[in-house]
């Protein structure tokens, strides 16, 4: 009768509405990834960090090296500095949807806590280049100090900070671009990390780390290993990547001393953490790997073989 | 006036040491050879070919890996670093010896890079002395 047949129909529409929710919400599930930026390959793993595989190698432009991720924004930005431009991913489908432009080689990237812009430091011409995530292209640029390496957006202060590796300084810049700050570091600082009122930078020719206090601008040195490339802080810890003496060291930062060592891949460059996770992730450029750390112990739970000369200059994981 | 050239060679010269590219190269080879891993370090360590060309900057007995740093100068590369390791081969009395070094061109500044100073000339000069390096280190072993 039509009643039932009706009702039939309903069943099998609500059935089919239902799968094609469930496909669509199992197909754009962003699990936890990691981007690694190979620059011998020119390509990007991704990494699913669940299961500790990598499942995907984009091809982006020559020479990538810096990387900044959008998590609300789910994109991510990779710098070439063979081709002087960024390959934008969608990091849902892990493909690359735009390819900017720029007239310079890009060494580092990072956003605004808002997500609205990504600011690019470009080594050659010593300007901060400053994209619009919306409109996907440079909208402004500004000078800053000779070869600025590592950049960084502190969220409590407001400030765009940057190292200038061959000067051995760091500059601070408020929310109008207006340089408000510069310090001496260590020489030939590179890699960044801020949190709260703390900056840190890795001092690689010193082989020790430089910690501002950014309310005071006080500031402290710590001994580390061999040619430091970078560092960031967890829980009152620091890592610091040593790519000479392939190593991690730990700095106790309350006591601002390294307490512990441990063993990485080859030339380990840089590093990201996985919250939820609780991991710490490793990019090892010697052994075209990365690996994963336990951060509750510090042990290794996987090496993973990524592409050649894997670096990740930058904040590289999805979370 | 002379003093005013010296102290700007000296000047460019010194800055040179401590500027690089933005792009580490790198050269990875690997030999296998006939002997135990432990003959093998053993002469690696004294290997008077490597020591006429690179200064030990560390090594470890306990994974056979020793670190290098360039000694030779006047060559088309630069901020050159290096280890080699000792490890297993298939059976007891074989060993892979692995090299690898990271460096950078010559030329540090904005593109366009004059000639010789590029990447491709500074990856083939470290080519150059890793394998024939390797080759020799080879013979030197294998025909003890």
């Amino acid at each position: 009768m039509i009643t039932r047949n009706k009702k039939f129909i309903l069943i099998v529409l609500i059935s089919f509405l239902l799968a094609l929710i469930y496909f669509y919400s199992n197909y754009y599930k962003v699990n936890p990834k990691a981007y690694i930026t190979n620059q011998g390959d020119n390509t990007v793993s991704v990494v699913n960090l669940n299961t500790l595989e990598v499942i995907k190698t984009i091809e982006v432009g020559i020479a990538p090296l810096g990387i900044t991720i959008l998590n609300k924004k789910n994109l991510g930005f990779i710098g070439n500095v063979g081709t002087d431009d960024i390959s934008v991913i969608d990091t849902r489908t892990d493909q690359i949807i735009k390819t900017i432009k720029l007239n310079t080689a890009p060494l580092s990237l990072t956003s605004s806590p808002d997500e609205s812009k990504v600011y690019v430091t470009d080594w050659f011409k010593n300007n901060i280049l400053v994209i619009s995530v919306k409109k996907m292209k440079v909208i402004d640029s500004f000078k800053v100090g000779k070869t600025p390496s590592g950049i960084i957006f502190n969220e409590k202060y407001n400030y765009l900070i940057v190292t200038n590796r061959d000067s051995n300084t760091v500059e601070v810049y408020n929310k109008n671009n207006k340089l408000i700050k510069k310090l001496a570091t260590g020489k030939h600082p590179f890699g960044v990390y801020t949190k709260d009122k703390y900056f840190y930078t890795a001092n690689v020719y010193d082989d020790t780390v430089t910690v501002i206090d950014l309310e005071n601008w006080s500031t402290k040195v710590i001994k580390v290993g061999a040619h430091p490339y970078n560092i960031l802080t967890h829980n009152n810890f620091g890592f610091v990547t040593n790519t000479i003496d392939d190593s991690l060291s730990v700095i106790d930062l309350k006591i601002n001393e390294e307490i512990k060592r441990i063993n990485t891949g080859e030339t380990p460059e840089n590093l990201d953490l996985h919250l939820e996770l609780n991991i710490l992730v490793v990019t090892n450029w010697g052994s075209d790997s990365i690996s994963v750390y336990d951060l509750k112990n510090l042990n290794l739970i996987k090496e993973i073989k990524t592409g050649a000369q894997s670096r990740s200059f930058g904040d590289f994981i999805l979370q | 006036m002379r003093k005013f050239i010296l102290t700007l060679i000296i000047l460019l010269f010194s800055i040179s040491i401590f500027a690089h590219g933005p792009t580490p190269q790198k050269v990875q080879e690997s030999v296998t050879v006939n002997v135990s891993p432990a003959k093998a370090w053993s002469v690696i360590k004294d290997f008077s070919e490597f020591k006429k060309i690179m200064k030990t900057r560390s090594f470890d007995d306990e994974i056979m890996k020793i670190k290098y740093e360039l000694l030779k100068a006047d060559v088309p590369f630069s901020d050159y670093n290096a280890y080699i390791i000792v490890k297993k081969g298939t059976n007891d009395n074989e060993s892979v010896i692995q090299w690898t070094a990271r460096f950078y061109r010559v030329y540090k500044l904005n593109p366009p890079i004059p000639e010789g100073q590029d990447d491709a000339t500074a990856v083939a000069a470290v080519k150059n002395i890793v394998g024939p390096g390797l080759a020799n280190l080879k013979k030197a072993l294998e025909s003890k």
